[in-house]
């Protein structure tokens, strides 16, 4: 098992590589740079001090001279200063990768708080009404985008009864920055991230429930006389878990997205925004680190999906 | 929809006589699509949706881009704006129905494009396998590992798509990876059947055996992958909107008439705005949902 981790781990470096070249090429390509936008035209000289900022930032260069500055920089862990934020990036991406796991822990949490039992409520009495009406509802919920669940949030929540803010990761006054505060600010987000595939784990947690319960084991686990909860929650449930719990590696790819766009639309000052800002502005060396981490996440996530399958089932062996 | 919904049915009249006659598996798969209603009413429902759109000019009789100053901020009124108006005075009824057309212009011209890369493409990797089926899959791997909205947000603001058809070159240059790795593993499975081994016999080409022998065999799961990608598509667009990375906002879409709404004030008080693209949006994504779920089981030979 450390053998195969350790060269999945290695095999990503390649892949990192080939996306840090690849994202370096086309934030090049495009006319102008993070400077032309903010220049103040009145200046005295403008060009001139363009081409000084340009210069120190190492624009003048050619690409690859500077991408490999950027490398050599990025592998001793020296990630730049940002162009627009004229802070070290490695300082803005701690506060936005905190914000941001939080979003994402609260948004797993709610997905499996709600959609793992609504699964096993199901294939307790299959077929029933409470079945098909719910199977219905969750169709219904998951097939909705998350936006237009955040828009609905916001309505209710932060317009009409005013209980959850939805603007930014933190607030301000007194008791700002606090975790209460910071789980405050994460919620309507992360519920808009929850409701919308929540209902792909009470598919699949309902199908595989039903999938053991026809084994012979659980068979023989009734004949012995077991009592229906302690053969459904002892015997069935845990095995059925296997399938479920694999679709957690997968899941941070579509986190990721998630994040991109509801951080944008709540104004979240998690990697998803300093991401969008940091396009918006032309902001390169940002741009590179979030790119990169958000690609590490993902690599991370199926490397994730992979183990917890064999963690999860014995049989599973990868050598 | 869940699968039991369709399974469940009691063998019909139709189920009994069809022993007798003899029908080709795409009439079967036809015959079991119409008999599950939820999919058939999604049809009908998206069919509603883009007539709307496509005759949006016997709806309405304003422009998307024509400013009615004298009304601006107009809540609905009938029937000079049944759905109300912006700040610049544009009909929303007439953005919402006009940009139905730009939307289902990205989604059903992008789900041909990239059916078509992912049908080139993953016939390629999985007839011939070998180092073919490796570069390609190479290419596939490093093109899901790289965040599909990241890609698409950073091409869009390098290559500002100022028209729909180049922000349609761009949703189809990053959006085809999934599908070929899927239509890939389609291919790969029939690759050792009989009648390909048969069609080599005889000499068929690599294109003949992909287009002419393959290709009908995954024609289900194909029709499927479609609609979900349809579906998708018309996702993407709206959320491009949201976060700036659309076409210009005085193009019609769904999206752009969404991120309009994107302030409290408009949130709060003129539901109009957002209501009806939010709704359509929805619609859209439901249907094909519920379609292409009809889709799966009336193809699926294990049914019926």
């Amino acid at each position: 098992m450390v053998t195969y981790i350790t060269r999945r781990l290695l095999g990503m470096i390649p892949m990192l590589f080939a996306i840090s070249v690849f994202v370096f090429l086309l934030m090049h390509m495009a006319p102008g740079n993070a400077f032309t936008a903010i220049l103040d035209p009145r200046l005295k000289d403008p060009e001139q001090l363009q081409k000084a900022l340009e210069q120190a930032a190492g624009l003048d260069r050619p690409l690859p001279w500077q991408y490999w500055h950027w490398l050599q920089q990025f592998v001793t862990g020296n990630m730049g200063n940002s162009f627009t934020l004229h802070r070290p990036v490695a300082e803005l991406l701690g506060p936005a990768l905190e914000n941001t796991l939080m979003l994402a822990v609260l948004a797993e949490a709610m997905i499996i708080v709600l959609g793992i039992p609504i699964g096993i409520w199901q294939a307790r009495k299959p077929y029933s009404a409470f079945d098909y009406a719910s199977s219905t509802a969750l169709f219904v919920v998951y097939s909705t985008p998350y936006y237009i669940l955040a828009f609905f949030l916001i309505y209710f929540f932060a317009i009409e009864l005013q209980w959850f803010p939805a603007q930014n990761a933190v607030g301000t006054g007194p008791g700002a920055g606090s975790l209460v505060d910071h789980l405050h600010h994460a919620i309507l987000p992360a519920l808009s991230l929850a409701l919308s595939s929540f209902a792909v784990y009470s598919r699949f947690t309902r199908a595989s429930m039903l999938d053991v319960g026809r084994l012979d084991y659980v068979r023989t686990a009734y004949a012995k006389g077991l009592s229906e909860n302690r053969v459904f929650f002892k015997h069935v449930f845990r095995n059925a878990m296997i399938p479920v719990v694999t679709q957690f590696g997968f899941d941070i790819g579509n986190l990721v997205a998630g994040a991109v766009i509801l951080e944008g639309l709540f104004s979240y000052q998690g990697m998803g925004y300093l991401f969008l800002q940091a396009v918006y502005n032309r902001d390169y060396p940002v741009i590179m680190a979030t790119t990169l981490i958000f690609a590490v996440a993902i690599l991370i996530g199926n490397l994730v999906a992979d183990v917890l399958y064999a963690v999860v089932d014995p049989r599973i062996r990868y050598n | 929809m869940p699968a039991h919904l369709t399974s469940s049915a009691t063998p019909s009249p139709a189920a009994v006589s069809r022993r007798r006659t003899v029908k080709s598996p795409t009439r079967l798969a036809l015959e079991r699509f119409l008999r599950n209603r939820a999919a058939v009413g999604s049809l009908v429902v998206l069919c509603l949706i883009v007539l709307a759109s496509l005759c949006a000019p016997l709806l309405t009789h304003w422009d998307p881009s024509y400013q009615d100053l004298m009304n601006t901020d107009s809540p609905p009124v009938w029937p000079a704006h049944p759905l109300g108006t912006d700040a610049n005075g544009i009909d929303y009824l007439a953005r919402d129905l006009y940009g139905g057309r730009v939307d289902f212009l990205i989604g059903f011209v992008d789900m041909a494009v990239i059916m078509l890369i992912s049908i080139v493409l993953g016939g390629l990797a999985g007839f011939y396998g070998g180092w073919v089926d490796a570069v390609i899959m190479r290419i596939v791997d490093f093109m899901m590992n790289f965040p599909f909205l990241l890609l698409i947000i950073v091409l869009q603001s390098l290559v500002p798509a100022n028209t729909v058809w180049l922000l349609i070159l761009v949703i189809a240059a990053t959006g085809w990876a999934n599908i070929t790795r899927f239509m890939r593993g389609l291919f790969l499975n029939l690759r050792e059947a009989e009648y390909v081994l048969a069609a080599r016999i005889v000499g068929a080409g690599a294109w003949r055996i992909i287009l002419r022998h393959m290709l009908p065999n995954v024609l289900g799961p194909l029709m499927v992958q479609a609609t979900l990608l349809v579906a998708n598509l018309i996702f993407t667009e709206a959320a491009l909107a949201i976060l700036g990375f659309d076409v210009p906002v005085t193009v019609p879409t769904w999206g752009n008439v969404l991120k309009g709404a994107q302030d409290f004030f408009v949130l709060q008080s003129e539901p109009w705005a957002w209501l009806p693209p939010a709704g359509l949006i929805f619609l859209t994504i439901l249907c094909m949902n519920f379609i292409s779920d009809g889709l799966r089981d009336a193809f699926d030979p294990c049914f019926d």
